[in-house]
């Protein structure tokens, strides 16, 4: 297993004009595992804090990172517009032949991708390593 | 609050009415979701509930923030009766049409908020109504 060491990536200097930036609450880390590259999310994914998300999943996909895991299980927020990045980075890797799964066991997130029928579309693992098993399956 | 518990407006007869103004940017939403937990659980919602309306406002803010005019605020009005929170959200807009209706955020809204409605005025300021009920069946 290759471990490359991870970045933290704060977005609060993204989003300057605000009295309210610094607390911004999204902190992204990213690691490659076996081939895949997990992307760990902690914080509130909203229409304020989204874009960060897109421009890592972007960066990634330019370097070549085509097989993304996005492990959620520390997300405590998620709305439409994470949906709507997700859906973007999906469609981005798949351009590549790549592939994007998630990783989330939390119920209340898990209803939201229920309710707007995204179940169908992502692979969802209760762990990476499940993501990791399910991803050789596919090879 | 426990469910034998009445609100100050039940014990008033006046009904509770709390209005949040805040500039309309994105930066303030987790405000305004904090606001909307707390003013659920005087209600005595259950959790899920509570996290169902902290969504659907959140849905009905950023869909309005699309539209609105540079510079003005954002304006939440809550409404709470006994079992039943109303809360009206609305912009002044640069165009002066309802969000549209086929989106994720609108399905999101639609789903969690129980009813849901907007509408807009001549003057450009848009609405989105949510009405949320308290499940009727609560466990001893």
């Amino acid at each position: 297993m290759v471990e490359c060491p991870g970045r933290r990536v704060a977005p609060r200097q993204q989003f300057r004009g605000t009295a309210l930036e610094e607390s911004v609450d999204l902190h992204l880390d990213d690691h490659t595992e076996d081939g895949l590259t997990v992307v760990d999310v902690e914080g509130e994914i909203d229409v304020y804090t989204a874009p960060k998300l897109r421009e890592l999943i972007i960066e990634l996909v330019n370097k070549g990172n085509f097989h993304l895991v996005v492990n959620m299980e520390r997300v405590e927020f998620l709305d439409s517009t994470g949906l709507g990045v997700l859906v973007g980075g999906l469609k981005r890797v798949r351009a590549h032949e790549g592939s994007l799964q998630l990783v989330c066991t939390q119920e209340r997130i898990l209803k939201i991708f229920r309710i707007t029928g995204l179940t169908k579309v992502f692979p969802i693992h209760n762990s990476v390593e499940e993501a990791k098993e399910y991803a050789k399956q596919q090879k | 609050m426990s469910k034998d518990m009445a609100t100050p407006a039940e014990l008033s007869g006046v009904r509770d009415t709390v209005t949040v103004r805040l500039p309309a940017t994105s930066a303030y939403l987790s405000v305004l979701r904090t606001a909307t937990a707390g003013l659920a659980a005087r209600l005595d919602f259950t959790l899920d509930e509570i996290e169902d309306l902290r969504i659907a406002v959140d849905e009905a803010c950023a869909m309005l923030l699309t539209q609105a005019e540079p510079d003005v605020d954002l304006q939440c009005t809550f409404e709470l009766h006994g079992d039943a929170m109303r809360v009206a959200v609305s912009v002044r807009t640069l165009d002066g049409s309802e969000p549209a209706r086929g989106t994720f955020a609108w399905t999101v809204l639609n789903s969690l908020a129980g009813e849901v409605d907007a509408h807009a005025s001549p003057d450009g300021l848009v609405t989105i109504e949510l009405h949320k009920r308290r499940e009727q069946t609560r466990s001893a």
